[in-house]
């Protein structure tokens, strides 16, 4: 077992929880997303995993060192003054390896994730997308074995979005590396994932639901979404989600 | 119309002026005592460099402004970390500085010379005060609104508190240092001018100062042209190295 969340209460600076009693398991190299609309405490969930926040109650455990566990956040929040490569062996140098050789492997993890030549560029002189794959090499150099991702691909457009799903999906297949990835995305979450877990609406969300998806692996994010099992999953996550989203507000006007 | 002849038309304009000038001049439109034409503050110039007696003021001037600035940004710098990083300290400092920060700093002037005397030390000391107040409010600020998701992603990558300090804290204190080095380095003149000007026996100040006591306005012109170039020379160093370092940017 990767990751163990159990009975996990969160809130925003001490109040009224926004996420309560929360259960979460990820298996070995397994790929799991976490959906919930806007304010049900999911981007807190993974700052609590990763030891930014501490929870108001239950547990957190990796079994892992916690040099193993890498997230990657919404906005790309690279260091403006380092270029691409510096960026990337930046956590490398924390590490203790020499300046050197995590530049070297810097270069190794670009050309890995399509940036082959782009090293000596700051962010600023990057797209959004090769931004994304500077953060995304970032992490990955550290060799995680559990990556926590928080919506990393809703500021890409379309084309590009798909183009480094693919890759991100390809790269964590191949490395075995667990994933948890929270996303308001129910395409992106069945399309990637082997469990995706339903949220409910905060403040007091909670996990609703739970649902395997018998989409076999190894699997093309984009293809998979033409998988017989798709669309029926995709049909009872979206009915579910919106029924929870209709009670909500249901008891808002009682 | 092409931005690239913008200086063109710049510096055309200006030649129309000064040619405008010089024959209003010489027509005797212009009053000698009041409005020099631009012959006239041009000999005076040349008068200063070709006699030489120019080289003591403009040494003491830049010596005071320089000293100022350069004293200034390390004391700025030093109180905007300390203020922002210990809050304790902070409390104290930060009132004090946004008083200096509101009044017009150059009415201590009097005060340094009786402090200080008339010689060097005043002139840096007000060069000083206008330039520490700048950099400590572009430090200060800075360092509390440095970016979160910076901070937290050296933290995630595994980075220690000096490695913030490195990586985060530095370079953006840099940036910040930079972006008013322009406006510090006018300070630093204004500082060391005026301090010359309160009582002194040298500097382009106290040249300026000579100047009005004596109805010499070609002088005067003269010596505001000279400071106008100075300070322009300056800024175009300032840019050049703010490029330099700030080409992330």
């Amino acid at each position: 077992m990767s990751l163990r969340v159990s009975n996990l209460s969160l809130s925003y600076g001490g109040g009224e929880p926004v996420l309560e009693n929360a259960s979460i398991a990820v298996g070995e190299g397994q790929f799991v997303s976490l959906v919930g609309p806007s304010g049900s405490g999911k981007s807190s969930l993974l700052r609590a995993v990763i030891g930014l926040q501490a929870p108001l109650a239950g547990t957190v455990e990796t079994g892992l060192d916690p040099s193993e566990v890498g997230i990657l956040f919404q906005d790309d929040a690279l260091l403006p003054w380092k270029t691409a490569r510096e960026n990337v062996a930046l956590g490398l140098t924390f590490h203790g390896v020499p300046r050197r050789e995590a530049l070297t492997k810097a270069d190794g993890w670009l050309e890995r994730l399509g940036l082959a030549g782009f090293g000596g560029r700051f962010p600023r002189h990057l797209s959004g997308g090769q931004r994304k794959r500077v953060a995304l090499a970032q992490v990955l150099a550290l060799h995680p074995k559990l990556l926590l991702m928080d919506e990393p691909f809703s500021s890409l457009d379309a084309i590009v979005r798909a183009r480094v799903v693919q890759d991100v999906a390809a790269l964590v297949e191949r490395e075995r590396i667990s994933v948890l990835l929270v996303t308001h995305d129910l395409e992106e979450a069945i399309s990637l994932s082997d469990n995706v877990y339903l949220l409910s609406q905060g403040p007091r969300a909670r996990i609703t639901h739970d649902y395997p998806v018998p989409i076999p692996r190894p699997r093309d994010p984009v293809r998979a979404r033409m998988d017989p099992a798709f669309a029926p999953l995709y049909d009872k996550l979206w009915t579910d989600l919106s029924h929870e989203v209709d009670r909500v507000h249901a008891e808002a006007a009682a | 119309m092409s931005e690239r002849f913008t200086w063109l038309r710049q510096a055309a304009a200006f030649a129309v002026l000064l040619i405008a000038w010089e024959a209003a001049g010489r027509a005797q439109l212009l009053n000698p005592l009041f409005m020099p034409s631009p012959s006239q503050i041009g000999a005076a110039l040349v008068d200063l460099f070709g006699s030489g007696s120019i080289w003591p003021h403009l040494e003491a001037t830049f010596t005071a402004a320089l000293g100022g600035l350069a004293v200034g940004i390390a004391v700025g710098i030093l109180l905007g970390v300390i203020a922002a990083l210990v809050p304790f300290l902070g409390e104290l400092i930060a009132p004090v500085m946004t008083v200096l920060n509101g009044i017009p700093r150059v009415i201590l002037a009097p005060l340094f010379v009786i402090w200080l005397g008339i010689g060097l030390a005043s002139k840096v000391a007000l060069a000083f005060i206008l330039v520490a107040v700048l950099i400590f409010f572009a430090v200060f600020g800075g360092i509390r609104q440095a970016d979160r998701r910076l901070v937290e992603r050296i933290i995630t990558l595994g980075g220690t508190r000096w490695s913030l300090v490195q990586h985060v804290y530095l370079p953006s204190v840099t940036a910040w240092v930079l972006g008013s080095l322009k406006v510090a380095v006018g300070f630093a003149f204004t500082g060391a001018v005026v301090g010359e000007f309160v009582a002194a026996t040298r500097g382009l100040g106290y040249l300026l100062s000579f100047a009005q006591s004596t109805y010499n306005s070609a002088l005067m012109f003269a010596l505001i042209f000279l400071i106008l170039v100075v300070v322009l020379a300056i800024f175009w160093i300032a840019g050049r190295l703010e490029r330099y370092l700030l080409r992330w940017s």
